[in-house]
């Protein structure tokens, strides 16, 4: 009996790096999973429905006519071009928000497959992001339109968009592994999460421009991280403008904080996942 | 290939190291002593480090070298930490302590299509469960024909999973599983996955991966399958290793560990058990048993054993040739004697208070099996019944280690061969 074994499939459970850079290896080990995983997300949404991918496009279209009518109206903000501004901050705004939720949900609802067997725990969340992203990029298609139709300036600071994309997807995906973590271990905090969801939406200027806030309020709702995350979209989309420097490097950091602490977090009480029954 | 008892397979087997290594393995579960509702509540009891957690070793001190080519069998009741086991070697969990090796790439085959996507195809799936398994795109590339061929779904591949029966799931399960030979190979009861044919497939497919020289860790409940299987054993329980080294030892003390408890709970149930019972109780059955060679009660025997049933009555008043009886019937239902004193000739005369009559066989023809006794008496003209218990005594027969080797039907004949040329 001759074995030939395959040196890289060697473990040893001592000899585990730090469950951080673990972590990291394995996830890039098992990049064609996370590849499928966000393909496959995308094709069982869409292969049911008639429309398919045209959803995707006609949904923020549809949301934005109503919002826009019914805030244009309502409240009559001093903001031309108001769907346009509107629309920025709302797909902005789902995809940090349908991005955390999904992955609460995939690691607390669906985390049998983590118990069964092995992969990258971090796999789901980083695949949620990144399916996000996806959508995110389509959702752009229709608000082109709408910037076209609207005689929109596109300013060439729009190549930077990319970058400004990058560093929300990089805040999100720390702040959902952060909340996944104590989903995991306090169930209830996914619904609670939902409600604070509520209130964060609101204490973001969406569908308000922060001009409405009270000039003695303005140094607290500044606080919010989102906000200036927000900021740099509206400057790139809605005033065709090139964000300033500090802007760029203010939201850079925070949101690379956040996903470094948000890594740790995760991977430190990765271990304890599976052995929760 | 049985290793003689006490040898160390690391001088027979080519490896010098062990495929699998556990050292003093320890995993320790966490369950929250009480649900905690909200996340107030919780709070308030962090604040109060009043979050006390239920711990439990589901494994302990496991201490286990597999090498490699073995077929090594783990056994125990359910609960005995052997899914535990077969996770950590499957790195699913880190052990909580102690030290896991392994020294090649580990199939499961616990989990066959783990993450497959229903409303994906066939195909697509495929390579998901692959990418799981962790393989790349470009293996699963080059192997996907194989599988479908393998799995027998040519015709479905490219149809979305929901319209597939539960069979071709599993089938196209195993294929992704087993499509390259695993340096060590875990298998959860043995696979009966699809059809009869398939099945066959299955396991000549292990079977030559052993050939070849694949470790395989096998768990299951079918005594005889690691027996049979298996060179070496453990047997887990609560979490430890209670005997470890050549199988059929190991089976040994799993099986009398496992009698044991039988022989107690069948004792149970018969004192606790309401009986059926009827008759006008002039006579009275106060106690049933069975007995080995020396009047011991016993309710576990082997075919060829000595078998005595000892019935003590009380008659509460003269009573004139009572007829006592017993009848013996298969769990299945099946009757198979109904001796009875009057058949045998004896006429007890007059009998008045207490007594015992004992039915003796010296050399039980029963086979393996569970057999359920009832016992009875009666006047001499069978119109009269004083007391009758239906089917309320078991015992078992095992054909391990007998003298009789019979293993079909429910009887020995003690019958003779002879052979003439």
């Amino acid at each position: 009996m001759t074995s030939e074994i395959n040196p890289s499939y060697e473990y040893d459970s001592q000899l585990l790096p730090q469950p951080a850079v673990n972590e990291l290896i394995e996830l890039w080990r098992y990049r064609d999973l996370l590849q499928l995983l966000v393909a496959n997300r995308i094709k069982t949404r869409y292969k049911r429905s008639v429309l398919g991918v045209v959803w995707t496009l006609l949904n923020p279209l549809l949301n934005t006519l109503v919002l826009t009518i019914a805030f244009s109206q309502l409240f009559r903000f001093n903001l031309p071009n108001y769907a346009i501004y509107i629309l920025s901050g709302l797909l902005f705004w789902n995809f940090f928000s349908q991005s955390i939720n999904d992955a609460m949900d995939t690691l607390v609802w669906g985390s049998s497959l983590l118990k069964r067997i092995y992969v990258p725990r971090t796999i789901f969340a980083v695949a949620v992001v990144g399916n996000g992203l996806v959508n995110y990029l389509l959702a752009l298609i229709p608000l082109g339109l709408i910037m076209l139709v609207m005689h929109q300036p596109f300013s060439t600071a729009l190549i930077t968009l990319p970058l400004a994309i990058l560093i929300l997807a990089m805040f999100t995906l720390g702040l959902s592994l952060l909340v996944s973590t104590v989903a995991v271990f306090v169930v209830d905090f996914v619904y609670i999460f939902n409600v604070l969801l509520s209130v964060w939406f609101y204490l973001t200027p969406i569908i308000y421009p922060l001009s409405i806030i009270p000039q003695s309020f303005q140094p607290l709702i500044r606080l919010n991280p989102l906000l200036h995350l927000l900021e740099l979209f509206h400057t790139l989309i809605y005033n065709a403008n090139m964000p300033d420097p500090r802007l760029w490097g203010l939201t850079f950091i925070m949101s690379l904080v956040t996903l470094i602490i948000g890594w740790l977090v995760f991977t430190s009480k990765v271990d304890e996942f599976a052995y929760r029954i | 290939m049985n290793l003689p008892i006490g040898s160390d397979p690391a001088q027979i087997m080519d490896a010098s190291a062990p495929i699998i290594q556990l050292t003093n393995v320890g995993v320790r579960y966490r369950m929250p002593s009480e649900k905690i509702p909200t996340l107030k509540e919780y709070l308030i009891r962090a604040i109060r480090r009043q979050i006390t957690h239920q711990t439990f070793w589901a494994l302990q001190n496991i201490d286990l070298n597999v090498y490699s080519g073995e077929v090594f069998g783990i056994i125990g009741p359910n609960g005995a930490g052997k899914s535990t086991l077969l996770k950590v070697v499957s790195r699913v969990l880190r052990p909580t302590r102690g030290r896991v090796r392994l020294r090649g790439k580990v199939a499961p085959l616990l989990e066959l299509g783990a993450g497959f996507d229903f409303e994906l195809t066939g195909r697509e799936n495929i390579f998901l469960n692959g990418a799981i398994l962790g393989f790349s795109k470009r293996e699963m590339e080059q192997r996907v024909d194989r599988i479908v061929e393998f799995a027998g779904l040519q015709d479905f591949i490219d149809a979305p999973l929901r319209t597939y029966s539960s069979g071709m799931v599993a089938r196209l399960g195993f294929a992704v599983a087993t499509d390259e030979r695993p340096e060590i190979l875990i298998v959860d009861e043995i696979l009966s996955v699809g059809d009869t044919e398939f099945q066959m497939r299955s396991f000549e497919r292990i079977q030559d991966f052993q050939s070849q020289g694949t470790t395989i860790l096998l768990v299951t409940h079918d005594i005889s399958r690691v027996e049979s299987l298996c060179e070496r054993a453990i047997f887990l329980s609560h979490g430890q290793i209670v005997a470890q080294g050549n199988a059929a030892q190991v089976v040994d003390r799993y099986l009398g560990r496992i009698h044991q408890q039988e022989e107690q709970r069948l004792l149970e149930e018969q004192s606790n058990e309401q009986t059926w019972r009827w008759g006008n109780r002039k006579i009275e059955i106060t106690q049933v048993e069975f007995l080995d060679e020396n009047r011991q009660p016993k309710n576990i025997f082997q075919t060829g054993d000595y078998f005595a049933l000892r019935i003590e009555y009380e008659a509460h008043e003269p009573v004139d040739s009572p007829v006592f009886g017993m009848a013996i019937h298969h769990n299945d239902g099946t009757h198979i004697t109904g001796p009875n004193t009057q058949f045998a000739g004896l006429d007890l005369g007059c009998v008045n208070g207490k007594g015992w009559v004992l039915y003796e066989v010296e050399r039980l023809p029963l086979l393996e099996g569970l057999y359920k006794v009832s016992v009875a008496v009666h006047n001499w003209a069978d119109n009269e019944m004083f007391d009758y218990h239906d089917r309320n005594y078991n015992f078992r027969v095992l054909n391990k280690n007998g003298n009789i080797r019979e293993k079909y039907g429910m009887i020995s004949l003690h019958g003779k061969w002879k052979c003439y040329y």
